[in-house]
């Protein structure tokens, strides 16, 4: 269609550059401030240039953010997607066409929800007197107290749970819907040869699939960055440090505790890189 | 076979009613009294109460923080609409050397963590005297609108079939006039998607409103968040009930975002 209009330029030019300037201009300014020593209670500052990274890798608090948000990642990540894939394959196999679409729509529900609205569903539920999660603990064991979002070991795992609630749920429609796209002589082909149920899936359909999975993968390992909202209100970053991650980190440090805006930017800005690099090299491997 | 079928089905119906059981039981809390809720048992059994769903309603903070998430996100949806979903379409349909580009760029919006963007923002709206106002609110959220319209808008519009534009073009009709007349209606259903998936999304936003607002514009995810931490006695019914006003209106785009769902994957099958 190369026809000749305007259209291309009155349609893209004003979007991207208003998309540039609402990036770009907050972007560089958390370097500046980053760069900088700027507190919330006064308004006097002056350059103090990379100090603000120095003091940040001799904070072992902050090296203790970074260790639980890699773990945040690597297991949210991970569980979801054997949550997607598991249930996933599960309805394909064995769940009829209308069984099928019960399942969808009940598996969005929990993605739709607010992080505010499923912490808080889960922080009740996790509750080791009166939740619903912890009854079947307290009936068995006589009344025991399982209080798993305030012992350091079981947190992270607890506020993750509710993290693979939302998304791991919400993929498994995806890959239902995406194992359903695949064409049937394949699968037919291997049933011929009497494949098992599950080898058909872990040697036929799944790798078919590997390009739209790991982009499935991309998008909740992106997403599971943003994840304050649901530890905000979980935990708060407790017991101790034990779900701090770096943006809760960053917040308390700016904003709770000291209110130093500049050493939480600088914060920020270190994640800021760290994920551009490593999203855009994954971007460009996916894309290649 | 038959044996690991029956485990298969067990499997899925326990994870249908983990889905939902989780928000049924919040939206019963919300009908209990406290002594009803703060139970070693859980009480299926119980007089309902509309206390706390008249307490919420009647105060002020939580129907300024509705007003406010209601405006905020939808003119900062009403501004992605107008402005990404031309921008999509041009893109989808006028590919040039940039395309690839503009849709990275698009893309990479996300990876930016929320408090980098918010930090500064806090700053900046600080120094020109919007903080904490709607204004700033929706100028940020449409950063975010924006984005997310465009990057499933593009796709969609890709799916229209070129042929119905080339006759349209036949018939004399301009390039404006073929956006209008023919791609906007023909993608319409999955457009819906798009954009109600990002009011979701802004709905559903928590650290930037937290970060931009202190007391007048504050968001319904804030406000409800603070009712948690109105003292010792945790008024449990109320929370429960502030949950489920919360969780409604994204709910409403349930059906809308099975259809987008559906009509996406019935695509990619061509």
């Amino acid at each position: 269609m190369a026809r000749r209009t305007s259209l291309p330029v009155t349609f893209v030019v004003p979007t991207i550059a208003i998309l540039l300037v609402l990036s770009m201009v907050p972007t560089l300014y958390a370097i500046v401030i980053a760069l900088q020593n700027r507190e919330l209670s006064t308004p006097d500052y002056s350059w103090v240039w990379l100090s603000n990274f120095y003091d940040l890798f001799l904070d072992r608090r902050f090296l203790n953010a970074v260790w639980v948000s890699v773990k945040w990642e690597i297991v949210t990540v991970v569980a979801t997607m054997v949550v997607a894939i598991g249930l996933g394959v599960l309805m394909f196999e064995v769940a009829s066409p209308r069984l099928r679409n019960v399942y969808c729509l009940l598996f969005i529900i929990p993605v739709l929800l607010p992080r505010v609205s499923a912490a808080f569903v889960w922080k009740f539920a996790y509750h080791p007197l009166y939740g619903i999660a912890t009854y079947p603990y307290r009936l068995i064991t006589g009344g025991l107290i399982f209080d798993p979002l305030s012992k350091p070991a079981t947190a992270l795992f607890a506020v993750a749970s509710v993290d693979v609630w939302q998304w791991g749920l919400f993929f498994a429609v995806i890959v239902l819907k995406l194992l359903e796209t695949l064409p049937p002589q394949p699968i037919e082909a291997a049933r011929l040869d009497h494949a098992k149920r599950w080898q058909i899936h872990a040697y036929v359909t799944l790798p078919m699939l590997k390009a739209p999975l790991i982009s499935l993968m991309f998008v909740k390992m992106i997403e599971s960055l943003r994840s304050f909202d649901l530890i905000y209100v979980m935990t708060r970053g407790g017991p101790g440090v034990a779900t701090e991650t770096l943006d809760m980190y960053a917040f308390s440090q700016g904003f709770i505790e000291s209110g130093k805006v500049s050493y939480a930017s600088a914060m920020a800005v270190l994640m800021m890189i760290a994920t551009v690099i490593t999203f855009t090299m994954l971007w460009k491997r996916v894309q290649a | 076979m038959k044996p690991g079928r029956l485990i298969g089905k067990a499997i899925l119906a326990l994870a249908g009613f983990l889905a939902v059981f989780p928000l049924l039981w919040t939206a019963l809390n919300a009908l209990k009294n406290n002594v009803d809720i703060i139970t070693r048992v859980p009480r299926l059994v119980f007089t309902p109460t509309s206390a706390n769903i008249s307490y919420i309603l009647g105060r002020d903070s939580v129907l300024t923080g509705l007003y406010n998430s209601v405006v905020a996100c939808g003119s900062a949806v009403l501004i992605g609409v107008v402005l990404g979903l031309p921008a999509a379409y041009a893109v989808a349909r006028y590919p040039n050397r940039w395309a690839g580009d503009i849709q990275f760029f698009v893309l990479s919006l996300r990876f930016l963590p929320p408090v980098a963007v918010a930090i500064p923002l806090m700053v900046i709206w600080l120094q020109v005297g919007l903080y904490d106002t709607l204004p700033a609110l929706i100028i940020t959220y449409s950063l975010l609108t924006i984005s997310v319209i465009m990057w499933l808008a593009i796709p969609a519009f890709q799916g229209v079939p070129k042929e119905i534009e080339e006759a349209a073009f036949v018939d004399g009709y301009g390039a404006y006039s073929v956006f209008w007349r023919i791609a906007l209606p023909v993608a319409a259903r999955s457009l819906a998607g798009a954009v109600a998936f990002s009011f979701v999304l802004v709905w559903n936003e928590f650290l930037i409103a937290l970060m931009l607002s202190s007391s007048n514009a504050k968001t319904l995810p804030i406000v409800a968040s603070e009712l948690s931490q109105q003292g010792m006695n945790v008024p449990w019914g109320i929370l429960n009930a502030s949950v489920v006003l919360l969780s409604l209106p994204p709910l409403l785009f349930l059906g809308v975002l099975s259809g987008f769902l559906n009509s996406v994957f019935r695509q990619k099958k061509t």
